[in-house]
């Protein structure tokens, strides 16, 4: 009976790692698959473009709006922290650092995971339900390269525009914060900016949002291509909103990991 | 093996099951199945719910892995053929699932086209008229440009199988074709299939457990149960069957139990 | 497949010969449309068809409904037992203007 307890523990143990290990191979066997057929010709534009307006286009007042915020509560905060130091040129830096650098990346591709990411699941879980990916596959259609590769091809185009306007957007913002609203010297911002930003923050802003655009793609597409296989064993409805939900934690949780890996490596 | 049908060596066979065993986990599905095929029947795979019957089918498409024994199609083992061979082969073949499988972003021209867009270099208006030629054939001219949630459950149906057809494909399978349709449509399915085989010699394997409509078209029938066969030959020797389980099949007979009436009353009322 | 052309009773005579399937049809579509550019009456020999498919079948229609615009006449000609079981799966049997031999046409 004593023996009984750890027994369970190293079966669950033993249990939980084959799961993950076959996890981690079926998804990178699936990521494989549907970037490589990036480089295989001919591509599909349109269905490319259509991607590129469901997750870029539509998701642009979303970025807009919360890109706003953002700019406006960054540069509430620089100038709260910073009046007391006197800095106040610092206050245009500051908050277009913060934007370049992090939030601006991070909160883009989590507003794009909520608008894009979710759908992508449910729309392939839902496909996978009613047999329509196993028709593609009888009428010799690679699913993948079909309904997968342009998300991930739309996705990597549009996810670094989308960042770049939030972080347009939210230098705007907080200039009307700063300037306009708090007596900071308009030339003080703007100087501010141009002095502390320079290529290697642009350039981190950028490829995060790459990486980014990978990981929300993989691990959305993923879990609603294969909701048959999910888990809990869940069938039909239920197990579509079950994977949705899971994709957009996962990927949310994994973009702010990655987060923090790219940054360690690139600054 | 219980194939009364005639065996001659002359026939030639499209589909060749061989000793096909199949696992969900550590349930076995399909215990030793072996059917054939021949060129230009219409071969109806029957059973009830549970039988295998689905199973097979997805095993015959090639949508699952069989753990052991093998499917001939057009004479290639599919088992073991690589993925860029398999779609090559899937060429040959024309699916009308259960539900139809239509795909909701595209219209019904659209969806019935879409093979035809992948796989060949035909012209615009050729591919226009030959998607007309389908919708007519299952009575459905002038609906190209719906959208499939504008389409009642019968109609998805003939779309899928217009779909089916666009190819002229050689090998046809259809997954519960008459569910949901009324008998008027039904039979007018079943004649389609029918002249299907007569003027493409389509070969036409089709899953149902709607007993009249596999007896109107079937040239051969495949009893399925449990996983496995119990006999596959002509109506006629189907119907004659001696087998048990065969007899229940055909004449939808629930299984027998006397009832208790105590316990009926018990299982009514008890607690929780 | 094999195409051969011939002028006969003032009309220019297509055979299709062999199977005209999805691989071939382009050529007998591009054939028949080059044939009533030429303001040709146009005729579709069909005898030595042994499989023909839908798609051989559209660009007979399409060229029929292109001779009509153009005032051009078209017609099929001794059609083989296996194009016409197709023909009458696809209801066109009774569309097409159809003859067993030249001598009906001249009549």
């Amino acid at each position: 009976m004593l023996l009984a307890t750890p027994i369970r523990l190293i079966e669950k143990i033993g249990f939980e790692s084959i799961y993950i290990t076959r996890l981690t191979g079926s998804m990178i066997i699936f990521l494989v698959h549907c970037l490589g057929n990036i480089f295989i010709l001919p591509i599909r534009f349109t269905a490319v473009l259509r991607q590129i307006y469901f997750i870029g286009a539509r998701s642009l007042l979303v970025i807009i709006v919360t890109g706003m915020f953002t700019g406006m509560v960054l540069a509430l905060l620089a100038y709260y922290n910073l009046k007391q130091y006197g800095n106040m040129e610092l206050i245009g830096a500051a908050t277009a650092l913060g934007l370049i650098q992090e939030l601006g990346p991070v909160l883009a591709a989590l507003m794009v995971i909520g608008r894009a990411g979710s759908a992508m699941t449910a729309e392939l879980g839902i496909m996978r339900n009613s047999e329509q990916i196993d028709a593609l596959e009888c009428m010799g259609i690679d699913p993948y390269r079909f309904l997968i590769t342009p998300k991930f091809i739309a996705t990597i185009f549009s996810l670094p525009l989308l960042t770049c306007v939030f972080d347009v957007v939210g230098i705007c913002g907080g200039y009307l914060v700063a300037v306009i609203n708090n007596d900071v010297p308009s030339g003080a911002f703007i100087q501010g900016m141009i002095t502390n930003v320079d290529w290697a923050d642009l350039r981190l802003g950028l490829v995060k949002p790459l990486t980014f655009s990978v990981i929300i793609v993989w691990i959305c597409s993923y879990k609603g291509f294969y909701v048959h296989q999910n888990r809990s064993g869940v069938f039909g409805a239920e197990g579509v909103s079950l994977v949705t939900t899971n994709a957009v934690v996962m990927s949310s949780v994994s973009v702010l990991a990655l987060d923090y890996v790219v940054g360690l490596i690139m600054l | 093996m219980p194939d009364v049908s005639t065996q001659d060596k002359d026939i030639e066979h499209v589909i060749r099951v061989e000793n096909l065993v199949t696992h969900f986990g550590d349930r076995e599905i399909l215990h030793n199945v072996n059917i054939n095929v021949r060129k230009g029947e219409v071969m109806v795979i029957m059973g009830g719910s549970g039988s295998g019957k689905t199973t097979l089918l997805r095993h015959m498409l090639g949508l699952h892995q069989a753990s052991s024994g093998s499917i001939y199609m057009l004479g290639q083992d599919i088992t073991q053929l690589s993925k860029k061979q398999m779609y090559e082969m899937r060429r040959n073949m024309g699916v009308a699932f259960q539900g139809g499988a239509l795909f909701s972003s595209m219209t019904v021209a659209e969806n019935i086209q879409l093979p035809l867009y992948e796989h060949t270099s035909l012209d615009d208006m050729t591919i226009k008229i030959m998607t007309r030629m389908k919708l007519e054939v299952v009575n459905l001219a002038g609906f190209e440009d719906l959208m499939p949630s504008e389409l009642s459950g019968g109609m998805i149906k003939r779309v899928a199988l217009a779909r089916s057809i666009i190819m002229d494909p050689r090998l046809l399978f259809f997954d519960e074709p008459s569910a949901g349709l009324d008998p008027v449509v039904s039979a007018e399915l079943d004649e389609l299939i029918l002249r299907l085989r007569d003027a493409m010699g389509m070969t036409i394997v089709i899953v149902t457990h709607e007993l009249d409509s596999a007896f109107r078209i079937a040239d051969r029938i495949t009893v399925l149960d449990q996983g496995q066969i119990l006999i596959t030959g002509s109506v006629e020797d189907v119907k004659n069957c001696d087998n048990e389980r065969v007899q229940n099949l055909l004449n939808r007979k629930p299984k027998d139990e006397d009832i208790d009436p105590e316990a009926y009353l018990q299982r009514l009322t008890r607690e929780g | 497949m094999e195409i051969k052309k011939r002028n006969e009773a003032g009309h220019s005579i297509i055979s299709l010969i062999g199977e005209v399937d999805l691989h071939y049809s382009p050529r007998a579509r591009e054939e028949i449309l080059n044939t009533l550019k030429d303001k040709q009456n146009v005729l579709i020999d069909l005898s030595d068809v042994s499989y023909i498919d839908s798609s051989g079948i559209a660009s007979l229609v399409e060229g029929y409904q292109l001779s009509k615009k153009a005032g051009q006449s078209f017609g099929l000609l001794n059609i083989s037992n296996a194009a016409m079981q197709v023909l009458k799966l696809a209801r066109l049997d009774s569309v097409f203007p159809i003859y067993s031999n030249i001598d009906e046409i001249q009549n």
